[in-house]
């Protein structure tokens, strides 16, 4: 897939190149070529991540079981405080942590893969990590989600109008804002906002993603509650990205400028809003979509730290809870669904670009 | 002489190495500042020393913390901790992204498939929840530990960089003309393409080690950084803890906070700036 675009985001992930069984694919089209060879690639990518964090995880200094048996202690689930034999060797197999390494990885597959189970976690023994995940992930998917999307809006139109007057002095003055803007971590500007919207002017809430009052439900009261909640926390994330977005769109929007077909145009006597929306816009946000995928794995970085300092029942703060107890299976689930999903919205991506960008070739 | 042009012709680049130097000067002064302003011989760290919660005054330009200890004292302190760590990550990141960078882009071929492919997985995928496993799972964690553990994922950021560099002068017509004169390998990498690299190397190292102070902070925010340690980090975390919103002692952490925003916006000019001065196909762009 090669796009003809300055984003350098958008060249890093051209997959094209990547070469997949030629010999049986020779009298396939181009177009089903490059479907194959991105599939082919988002398999490799995704089994090769799964097991460097299998091993990962299974390469961690200390022992395991261990961790676990005195975690399960600690929360009171045994009043013997022996670590018998028999006790050991039975967690080993409950956390799925018996047998050699090469058993537990194909164990370990078998289960993720089939049945979708993390096995027990330690945060609430018994339950299945795949529980606490199932619980968390709607949060998460919200946050991120609804920030990323008014990031990259916002950041696209706002992005087209910097570059189109860019000798304006609002124009200048925009794009160093955001040139610094960009630049601040999201839990920086949460801490600020979070001073002046929950302290100073006591508008909005600072932890939770809901009222404590209220259940879970598709009820309008429940609905209003989670967006008055989420305001704050997708608000910080979406200021750092918009600004982000501005910035590489605006870059996009200046090299256009030049182009002879923006000439012919204007000679044409096309009036500017036509020329602004159909031709200058409609050019340069089709690459911004390749980048959205690649940002991707930065906002979920990101969002770790924000759903921790807001206190928000989503798979950040489940990583961190996990992570502080040395619950490995919780752990491990998160980060096999945050890659999992990470991948899978970039292959969805690499798939749909073709369709709507005509510009997109399929490399031979 | 190029490193003057760069800072006279270029703003961004001027803007970000002053910010950056201006931090690392602070850094490197930071005993000289406690000795002034506490008195020499006064320890920063020692708990009880002034009265609790102090706002702002002449003795205390930041106030004082829970314990009694000097914010400024604290904020001095943790400065270079945080930029040792965050610059070491990101010279270990940058040998390690120019070896892969240089072996894909000059190899080409399978190993730039296979390299790229890794390096293109490590960019995508999130790789902060891998940073905090691995600290927490750490013994003994200290600074040249959490170094090593940033730099392990912070390589790629150099590679790609470094790569796309070597891929292009490869290309170069005295290159060819080496190869055709039957130079080898080494000559070739020494001779030609290797002078050539130094803005690249820098680069690399400007965005390595911002994403290896982003990924720092992330840590120490959590109060998953080195315990035995005060770095400006994890004073915000312990300002946090505090509850110090509620108590509008904001300033505890308002100023690590500060010195934190400057140094990445600092670094992350300094790697555009380069980039748009060594990168003609960028320098039209703005």
């Amino acid at each position: 897939m090669a796009i003809q675009s300055p984003a350098p985001a958008a060249r890093s992930l051209d997959s094209a190149e990547t070469r997949v069984e030629q010999p049986k694919t020779r009298r396939l089209s181009p177009t089903a070529q490059y479907y194959l060879r991105r599939l082919g690639l988002y398999i490799i990518t995704l089994w090769g991540s799964l097991s460097a964090s299998f091993l990962f995880f299974r390469l961690l200094p200390g022992d395991p079981i261990s961790g676990i048996i005195t975690q399960l202690q600690t929360r009171g689930q045994y009043s013997n405080l022996a670590q018998s034999e028999d006790m050991v060797k039975f967690y080993k197999k409950e956390f799925g942590l018996d047998g050699s390494l090469w058993d537990q990885y194909i164990n370990y597959f078998r289960r993720v893969l089939l049945h979708f189970d993390f096995g027990p976690s330690v945060l609430s023994y018994p339950s299945p990590a795949t529980d606490l995940i199932t619980r968390s992930i709607p949060w998460t998917i919200f946050l991120i989600g609804s920030a990323t999307l008014l990031a990259w809006v916002v950041g696209i139109l706002i992005g087209t109008l910097v570059g189109w007057k860019r000798s304006s002095f609002i124009s200048s003055w925009v794009t160093n804002f955001c040139l610094v803007f960009s630049n601040i971590p999201a839990y920086f500007i949460a801490l600020v906002l979070i001073i002046f919207f929950s302290y100073r002017f006591r508008l909005l809430p600072a932890s939770g993603a809901y009222d404590a009052s209220l259940q879970p439900s598709w009820s309008i009261d429940f609905i209003l509650s989670a967006l008055k909640y989420g305001i704050l926390p997708i608000i910080a994330t979406a200021i750092t990205g918009a600004a982000g977005w501005i910035i590489g769109m605006r870059a996009l929007v200046v090299t256009l400028l030049g182009e002879d077909f923006l000439t012919y145009a204007n000679a044409k006597g096309l009036t500017q809003r036509r020329i602004l929306l159909d031709y200058v816009l409609r050019n340069a946000w089709l690459p911004q979509i390749a980048a959205l995928g690649i940002s991707l794995g930065a906002v979920v970085n990101g969002n770790v730290l924000i759903e921790r300092l807001f206190r928000y029942p989503g798979v950040g703060n489940l990583l961190v809870d996990s992570v502080v107890i040395k619950d490995v299976n919780t752990a491990m689930a998160v980060v096999t669904l945050l890659i999992f999903m990470v991948l899978t919205i970039n292959l969805i991506i690499d798939l749909v670009l073709p369709l709507i960008d005509p510009r997109v070739k399929y490399g031979d | 002489m190029a490193l003057l042009r760069l800072f006279k012709e270029n703003g961004k680049f001027r803007f970000g190495a002053t910010i950056t130097l201006l931090l690392i000067v602070l850094a490197l002064l930071h005993q000289v500042i406690i000795d002034w302003r506490l008195g020499s011989g006064a320890d920063p760290l020692k708990v009880g020393a002034y009265p609790i919660f102090q706002d702002p005054s002449s003795e205390h330009w930041l106030g004082t913390d829970r314990y009694g200890r000097d914010v400024l004292g604290l904020v001095l302190m943790g400065l270079p901790v945080s930029l040792t760590v965050a610059f070491f990550a990101g010279a270990v990141s940058t040998v390690v992204g120019a070896i892969v960078g240089f072996a894909a882009g000059y190899k080409g071929g399978k190993v730039d498939t296979v390299l790229r492919t890794i390096t293109d997985m490590f960019i995508v995928i999130p790789t902060l929840p891998l940073i905090i496993i691995l600290a927490r799972y750490s013994n003994n964690l200290g600074s040249a530990e959490l170094a090593l553990i940033l730099a392990a994922f912070s390589w790629p950021f150099a590679a790609r960089i470094i790569r796309t560099q070597v891929l292009s002068l490869r290309e170069r017509p005295y290159v060819e003309l080496s190869k055709m004169t039957n130079m080898n390998d080494r000559e070739i990498i020494f001779g030609d393409i290797f002078p050539n690299m130094a803005p690249y190397v820098a680069i690399g190292f400007a965005s390595a080690s911002v994403g290896s102070a982003l990924a720092l902070v992330g840590l120490t925010v959590l109060g998953l950084g080195p315990s035995n340690q005060m770095d400006l980090g994890r004073l915000i975390a312990d300002a946090l803890g505090w509850g110090v919103i509620s108590l509008h002692k904001e300033i505890i952490f308002i100023a690590p906070v500060t010195l934190l925003i400057l140094l990445f916006v600092g670094l992350a000019w300094m790697a555009q700036g380069m980039e748009e001065y060594f990168n003609p196909r960028l320098r039209s762009g703005s």
